[in-house]
């Protein structure tokens, strides 16, 4: 039986358009890009499941194809499901630990210390290398001491008195590694009188989709709809998140890839800057002092998908004094956990080589950019401090 | 958000039509939904290439003029002929500002050449496809070579060169064909799929072959004035290594318009993004206009299909969404859509008479000449049957031409989207003077 959910592979008219704008084809000849993988072979695929072509697992779902499709073809949508579909489970003890990233987290929070020394220790890493395949070179994301959630508890009682609030999904980025956006945040939303309330979440599901766990991943998300859903039934309040990969899978994967309903969510659910907008076009935009700095936009893939790279750069042109200038449009190869398997490494890295000499020509104080992936890929191969909108709108406002 | 100007479509009509509310100093947003139809274009500027007998016409101005006397519905009578040169060279002008440099045989049509060896009449082109020393080849007694690169499927220098010779203006003409071999095919090889000649653009990209190639280029074609071959001297680096090759084999190096994803077509999308961008613009890729409030004869605002809950509101709506193939209009058995605002179209309600039974018919097809109806300042009707006053619509929306007869596509792309925005400029400045 042929699934007729997504049949929009039957709409490509063969144009190629997404091979040309794949940034994975254009770093590696062995991805045959896009088109072919995703659904020229899809029909083979239908008819016979063994011809799945391992070729597959070389997409790192940035979506560029998607935004390239002049037909509306779900290209990487069908890309992603047919590695889930097709491919023979194996068990990975490496990409079983990159998917959990709220295990590995949680665990991590709480020897933060020994985890950074270790993770920047060279023989461990090589270790990890020999053993579980996890490029050396790549340099880990830092652990926080303790949760964003467990800081909070001390802001609970303050936020709750504001009159207007939002609810704020902060993703596990801003739970274990990176406190200082989420109070960012906070700092931001409080000079425009507006309160931050968190409910209880669960990873997005992105790195499980990523990775294969189909199952975790749903159960993930339903558990995000119901907590999230509940809080907005009860509060009328909508939902904001500052990492551009979460908001994806909140609004696109859980209907397109996990075929479950968010429909108590989506139409509640803001990206950060989207809210923002918003509120600065009611006439709510907080006091900021001039910012004299030249700072590089960099649009993340994701953010690119669902439309959103507009309202991040009317924030920042908000900013007073801010020298902005806004990248051409690359993606930086990084790519979630993509860029942490052996395999990948070296096409990640020759990925993001052409962002990366754009960088450094428009030689910025700072970069700036939504995504923490990006993050994590720009500071590793450039000079530059990369910040998010959020944390420089922060800064202004201090 | 609040734009003066909101533009659907990110194709030839729209970008420029943007570009020129950019200088007019409004703001302006484009939503397009995926690539445009310049990635399957030849990527020279057609204005006006055939007469009514499908004979080459020599200078399209003056056929323009004596043509739209006589078809008044015609979209260039509703530009008239002095915006139709304007927009012209405005938009020579604009890729010129990106480096993109644009060649014409002063106010006549030259010839470029197809795949498959048919000269096709068109007016502006890139360096690579005419120039007044390409010009001065054909047509001599002269010897061209068609090269290919080994392993690249999509064109076949003996067939070219076939239907080449069947044309009275190569009587004369000596030619060679052959291949050449790509220093990196190795690499490339290892992946059987794809290899197009944006791959080959790619390596052109590098710079690091280009004394290898010369040498075989001028191995295969000792004797050649001018050497051809697929279009793929690069995107980005397009010039230099045009350049380059033409002083390292001493040769005229000629490109053909390959088949899509076409690296010509390309070259003016990258260029016309990237003016726009530069320009203040903001270009919303890969996102589709699902609806809109039309009240009062105005177009109120839009919605998308990525952003459900906001509204898009300016004062001006340019609708610049292409034909069929674009998703700007759609059919089904017995009638003919526009499918987002359920504007008038323009059609027989006969179906027999959409399509010819010949494939290739010397007159084309009816359906291609279908599209929302407009009134001479180019504002569409809404299903009421009332002119929107706030809309205006461009390129190949446009009922009443056949780009494929007439060879005309580009020309009335870029005429009526310059058209659209003068019309605009007026229109808000006008307000403003009220005011």
């Amino acid at each position: 039986m042929i699934n007729i959910d997504n049949i929009s592979f039957d709409h490509c008219i063969k144009c190629t358009v997404c091979t040309v704008y794949c940034p994975v084809a254009r770093a590696t000849h062995f991805f045959p890009g896009p088109k072919q993988s995703g659904p020229d072979a899809e029909r083979l695929r239908i008819k016979n499941p063994e011809l799945v072509d391992k070729s597959l697992s070389y997409c790192s779902n940035c979506k560029r194809c998607e935004i390239a499709c002049p037909s509306n073809v779900r290209i990487a949508d069908i890309i992603q499901s047919s590695k889930w579909k097709y491919f023979k489970k194996r068990f990975r003890v490496r990409d079983y630990f990159l998917a959990r990233t709220d295990l590995l987290g949680s665990l991590a929070t709480r020897l933060s210390f020994l985890v950074n020394l270790f993770t920047g220790f060279f023989p461990i890493k090589f270790l990890l290398e020999k053993f579980l395949k996890i490029p050396s070179k790549r340099i880990f994301p830092k652990y926080e001491n303790g949760t964003f959630h467990g800081w909070y508890k001390k802001q609970k009682k303050h936020q709750e008195n504001f009159k207007n609030k939002v609810i704020y999904f902060h993703g596990c980025y801003v739970d274990y590694n990176h406190h200082e956006l989420g109070r960012d945040l906070i700092k931001v939303l409080n000079a425009m009188n507006i309160g931050v309330l968190l409910t209880t979440e669960k990873c997005c599901g992105v790195p499980l989709i990523a990775n294969g766990y189909v199952e975790n991943a749903r159960k993930n998300a339903l558990f995000n709809i119901s907590s999230l859903g509940r809080s907005v039934r009860e509060s009328g309040l909508r939902i904001v998140t500052t990492s551009s990969s979460c908001n994806l899978a909140l609004k696109h994967e859980y209907p397109n890839l996990l075929e479950l309903d968010n429909s108590a969510i989506v139409n509640h659910l803001d990206f950060i800057t989207r809210f923002l907008c918003m509120e600065f076009d009611k006439g709510n935009l907080p006091a900021m002092k001039p910012m004299r700095i030249k700072a590089a936009y960099h649009s993340p893939c994701h953010l690119e998908r669902m439309g959103l790279v507009m309202n991040t750069i009317d924030v920042l042109k908000k900013i007073p004094g801010l020298d902005l200038h806004i990248l051409h449009s690359e993606c930086c190869g990084m790519a979630g956990t993509y860029g942490f398997k052996s395999e990948f490494y070296n096409v990640s890295q020759k990925i993001g080589k052409e962002l990366f000499d754009i960088i450094n020509k428009a030689s910025p104080d700072i970069v700036i950019t939504d995504c923490e992936s990006c993050k994590w890929q720009i500071e590793m191969n450039t000079p530059y401090k990369v910040m998010h909108p959020v944390s420089l709108l922060a800064m202004a406002i201090a | 958000m609040n734009y003066d100007c909101i533009i659907i479509g990110g194709g030839i009509a729209g970008l420029t039509c943007g570009i020129k509310c950019l200088k007019e100093g409004l703001s302006c947003a484009v939503i397009s939904s995926g690539m445009s139809a310049l990635h399957f274009s030849s990527g020279s500027i057609d204005v006006f290439g055939y007469d009514e007998q499908s004979r080459p016409v020599d200078n399209p101005f003056n056929y323009i003029e004596k043509f739209t006397a006589l078809h008044g519905h015609h979209p260039y009578a509703k530009c008239g002929p002095d915006n139709i040169k304007e927009a012209l060279f405005f938009f020579k002008d604009a890729l010129a500002e990106e480096g993109l440099e644009l060649h014409h045989n002063s106010n006549e049509n030259h010839f470029i050449i197809s795949t498959l060896g048919i000269l096709k009449p068109s007016f502006f082109s890139q360096r690579s496809v005419y120039n007044e020393e390409i010009g001065g080849v054909f047509g001599k007694k002269s010897k061209i070579a068609f090269l290919n690169f080994d392993g690249y499927r999509d064109f076949y220098p003996d067939i070219t060169i076939a239907n080449l010779k069947k044309n009275a203006l190569f009587k004369d003409t000596d030619f060679i064909s052959g291949n050449i071999l790509f220093p990196d095919y190795g690499s490339i090889k290892k992946n059987p799929f794809e290899f197009r000649s944006v791959d080959i653009a790619r390596i052109f990209d590098t710079s690091r072959y280009l004394e290898d190639i010369a040498k075989q280029i001028k191995n295969k074609a000792a004797h050649a004035d001018i050497v051809c071959f697929p279009a793929f001297i690069g995107i980005s680096n397009f010039k230099k290594h045009h350049e380059a090759l033409q002083e390292l084999t001493g040769k005229l190096i000629y490109e053909i318009p390959a088949l899509p994803p076409s690296l010509p077509g390309m070259r003016i999308d990258n260029a016309l993004k990237s003016r726009f961008a530069s320009l203040g613009g903001v270009f919303i890729a890969g996102d589709r206009v699902i609806s809109g409030v039309i009240k009062n004869g105005m177009l109120e605002n839009v919605r998308t299909a990525n952003n459900m809950n906001e509204v898009l509101k300016s004062h001006c709506y340019v609708l610049a969404s292409g034909s069929f193939f674009s998703g700007g209009m759609t059919s089904d058995s017995a009638s003919i859509r526009e499918p987002v605002f359920n504007l008038r179209v323009e059609y027989s309600p006969n179906r027999g008479d959409w399509a010819s039974d010949k494939l290739f018919d010397k007159n084309s097809h009816k359906f291609i000449e279908y599209g929302v109806e407009t009134n001479d300042s180019m504002n569409p009707f809404g299903a009421d049957g009332s002119s929107i006053s706030n809309m205006f619509c461009a390129g190949a929306i446009l009922p009443h031409y056949n780009p494929v007869k007439d060879a005309c596509g580009s020309g009335v792309a870029i005429s009526t989207g310059y058209c659209a925005a003068k019309n605009i400029v007026n229109r808000i400045k006008g307000s403003k003077d009220r005011k």
